[in-house]
């Protein structure tokens, strides 16, 4: 459109409903250090009313009308969506069109909602077994760019957000031009189109924040840390720097780690989980269409099985890894992660919300939709060199960092302080 | 199609079916839109079928189904099933045992022959049951981190204590070091597909061609006996139990809150399942989150749910707050349950309940997965395939005063168990308000 709002729009006649996905150019590696956790936060406050509505209104009236809903922040990207009967489509652009213009921010509200956010910090990273760990891993791999702080945000910043920061944050970052609409369903794509023009037409593009996104510099030897909390078992958790979503080695990247700890055959449940060694041992980077934008990380991590030493088993997998970076695939291996790999696309076709993602994520994380049609003939392009070639490139220890969990007794739980 | 149009009317995915001379009923159902298949097994006789003492010995036996038969060792099957881009699972719940292959339609004949010689040829190799006890052991051992486990785990342990249900389906770290497997042999073949087991198969397939297929290949006259829990009734609960696991290295506490409800195929179900989305399954919708979430800001999230089993199951109003407002939280739970039996609905929120069960159905079916299980709930409960057809007309028919009464008869917020993991001893005292405290491990 001609204020920049991007219109997706797929036809899927196989039931009568939509997914109907708005998805803004807003993530936390649009935030700078004392307001961390704002992204995610406002991603709250936007259900919180708005001119026509009262709090909570928005998720009342969609229900209501047969639909489920939700939205999710990432480190690139906030996304609101509802999957609804076809013949909703209207209700859920005008309204998303009205919060986009008419938000409702107040004190009270605000409040309320900092207060939620704190509970739900609490629920994912501070009580959560490994929560924490995996902060403090982002925290060390990156030193400059702002994938080093977490989604949700420190508990100290978000206890000192003001109801500035939101308005601010609502005027630079939600426009028509940071936003694309996707639909996705049993519709006619013209008619979807029209509605969409029709409510969000006469809204303004914004002037591009100015980002203040400090690229990662090449790390040039390892990266070690150790977090105590009371835990069961030991464990540790790794990084590797990787290159961002449109890079082609992507896909050998993920066949490696598919390779790693896909399915029952694969080695590191094998090694590791097979004979009680490991708890759980994976490596993993995400997977299309969530590939991070920037440069992003590839994790190996495993929890040892209580009176397994977790230095062997640290070594043991970095053994494994070692293996991939001598010898290529076999053939066999590459066949049968590649069979995987189709498998699993295919699985996730089947709900109109996944091919949503597929089209709304590389639009604005990547800047163009149509690379998801390359998605699929990537993994298939993919040799066992290339595998070889990319174990070599990214896995070398000079380019890891390594947290380790080791479990405490409460009274050193205590004397360590208060964890937030 | 339509865009600001009526809506095409929703037709459920069409079921085939054929009873299988001395063995399962099979069902099929065609998807050809994608090159998938998904099948599914389901043996009526579960966790609540575990003998006393001997929690998990079910699950086991699922689990010892994806490792190896006479032909294949487990790594071996591991690396067939993976070759296929195939996914393998086996687990208990409470009612029913379930065996599961997906995927790629062009496989379907492997996948079944895979299915058929795990069924027939199973090895029960002791090597592989020590391995598979030792990493169930390790997994529980990890899982007392998990702070939501635990309380689910207490909840459910307390309210049904002296049934069937009064154990995790997963054992315990009392019982699994005591099974033998030798014991869990003999519980699979005194379960293998007896009357009422079901096979479900869809995707990328005609129903012929599956009806031919398990016809010629599918093992005939299973030995196992159908499994039937008797009647049971839970300790009666006087007053408002609560139970704390003490766990001092906690910011924010775990609370279960609830009593037995009832089970699936009660009549009462549906003006149930009405009547709890107006009160706690209705996210933002419900009561309970405008009132503890929204208006309060206690949580991230609660939730009312009551679990569809083959006996009345728990229902159970979970969320998580920090430990200064645990005490306060529970009490604008039990204020929020009271207020809520005594006004009842209004008519808006019924509506709107309506609407959203029924508004949101079509999109129950959207994956194989999710049909398959719509499937086996209805047959598993006794319901039939028509309860899929029937349930948006009889969930349209729930009235207000159906509502009240539901509520009136099924929420007994005067005698209701309490379990709270966190920093106990920072609110044990004004839980003594409520009624008797146990502090439990």
């Amino acid at each position: 459109m001609s204020n920049g709002l991007r219109i997706l729009v797929a036809e899927v006649h196989s039931l009568p409903v939509i997914s109907y996905q708005v998805h803004f150019a807003a993530g936390s590696r649009y935030e700078k250090p004392g307001i961390t956790g704002i992204t995610h936060l406002f991603e709250h406050m936007m259900f919180k009313g708005s001119k026509e509505l009262g709090p909570e209104e928005f998720s009342r009236i969609i229900q209501a009308n047969g639909g489920t809903l939700n939205a999710f922040t990432t480190t690139d990207n906030t996304s609101y969506y509802e999957n609804l009967p076809a013949d909703k489509l209207e209700l859920a652009v005008r309204l998303e069109a009205e919060r986009l213009e008419n938000l409702r921010l107040t004190e009270e509200n605000l409040e309320a909602e900092r207060q939620v956010v704190r509970s739900e910090r609490k629920l994912r990273s501070v009580n959560s077994p490994f929560g924490l760990i995996v902060e403090q891993l982002f925290a060390l791999a990156y030193e400059q760019h702002p994938y080093r702080w977490p989604v949700i945000g420190w508990d100290s910043d978000l206890r000192n957000l003001t109801l500035e920061d939101c308005r601010e944050y609502y005027r630079v970052h939600y426009a028509p031009n940071k936003a694309v609409v996707v639909i996705v369903g049993d519709v006619d794509a013209g008619e979807a189109a029209k509605i969409v023009e029709r409510y969000y037409g006469h809204l303004t593009s914004q002037p591009p924040p100015r980002l203040t996104i400090t690229p990662e510099k090449p790390q040039r030897g390892e990266k070690r840390a150790v977090f105590k909390k009371i835990s069961q078992v030991a464990s540790f958790f790794a990084a590797f720097h990787i290159p961002g979503i449109t890079h082609p080695d992507l896909f050998p990247l993920q066949i490696l780690c598919m390779a790693l700890s896909t399915g029952r055959s694969s080695r590191f449940y094998e090694k590791f989980e097979k004979p009680g060694k490991a708890v759980e041992a994976r490596a993993e980077m995400g997977y299309p269409p969530f590939f991070s934008m920037d440069p992003g990380l590839l994790q190996i991590y495993a929890i040892a099985s209580p009176s397994v030493s977790l230095e062997a088993l640290e070594q043991e997998v970095w053994e494994e890894v070692e293996a991939l970076r001598r010898e290529p695939l076999s053939p066999e291996d590459l066949a049968k992660v590649k069979k995987q790999v189709r498998s699993a696309f295919l699985q996730g076709l089947q709900t109109l919300f996944f091919q949503g993602l597929l089209a709304g994520l590389y639009q604005v994380r990547a800047g163009d939709f149509r690379l998801f049609y390359s998605v699929y003939p990537q993994y298939e392009s993919v040799t066992a060199e290339d595998v070889l070639r990319v174990a070599r490139t990214y896995l070398r220890p000079e380019n890891r960092t390594v947290v380790q969990l080791h479990p405490v007794s409460q009274k050193e739980h205590e004397d360590l302080g208060e964890v937030e | 199609m339509s865009a600001g149009n009526k809506s095409r009317p929703f037709s459920l995915p069409v079921v085939h079916s054929y009873v299988l001379p001395g063995g399962p009923k099979v069902y099929a159902v065609p998807r050809p839109e994608l090159p998938l298949i998904s099948i599914h097994l389901m043996i009526p006789r579960g966790a609540e079928a575990d003998p006393q003492g001997k929690a998990g010995l079910s699950n086991l036996a699922a689990e010892m189904l994806t490792l190896g038969t006479t032909k294949r060792s487990a790594s071996q099957l591991a690396v067939q099933v993976d070759a296929l881009g195939a996914t393998l699972a086996a687990r208990s719940d409470w009612d029913a045992t379930y065996l599961h292959l997906s995927g790629l339609s062009e496989d379907f004949e492997v996948l079944m022959g895979l299915l058929v010689e795990i069924l027939t040829q199973l090895a029960f190799l002791p090597e592989e049951f020590e391995e598979l006890r030792r990493r169930q052991i390790a997994a529980l051992i990890q899982q007392k981190d998990e702070s939501q486990i635990i309380a689910d785990e207490r909840f459910e342990e307390a309210l049904f204590q002296g049934t069937p249900y009064d154990h995790p389906v997963y054992g315990s770290l009392n019982s699994l070091p005591d099974l033998s497997c030798e014991e869990v042999k003999e519980f699979f073949e005194g379960s293998f597909c007896p009357e009422g087991s079901l096979l479900v198969i869809l995707g990328d397939v005609k129903a012929e061609t599956c009806f031919r297929w398990a016809e010629v290949n599918f093992p005939a006259g299973g030995q196992g006996k159908r499994w039937e829990t008797g009647e049971f009734s839970a300790l009666p609960v006087a007053g408002v139990k609560t139970l704390l696991i003490d766990r001092p290295d906690l910011t924010q506490s775990q609370i279960r809150l609830g009593h037995i409800g009832i089970a699936h195929s009660h009549p009462d179900y549906f003006s149930f399942e009405v009547m709890n989305y107006i009160l706690g399954a209705g996210g933002f919708s419900s009561r309970l989150m405008q009132r503890i979430r929204s208006q309060l800001g206690y949580t991230y999230g609660i939730r009312g749910s009551l679990e569809p089993r083959k006996r009345p199951g728990p229902f159970t109003i979970s969320t998580f707050t920090p430990t200064e407002t645990t005490y306060p939280c529970v009490q604008e739970i039990f204020s929020v349950v009271k207020t809520f039996m005594a006004q009842g609905a209004t008519d808006r929120e019924r509506e709107e309940a309506v609407n959203f069960l029924t508004g949101s159905y079509p999109m129950k079916f959207e994956t194989r997965s999710q049909v398959a299980q719509k499937i086996l709930q209805a047959e598993l409960h006794g319901l039939g395939l028509e309860y899929l057809s029937a349930y948006p007309k009889r969930i349209s028919a729930v009235t207000l005063e159906e509502i009240a009464r539901t509520a009136r008869t099924h929420l007994h917020p005067q005698r209701m168990l309490a379990v709270v993991v966190g920093r106990a001893e920072k609110f044990r005292r004004a839980f003594e308000e409520l009624g008797p405290v146990e502090m439990v491990s």
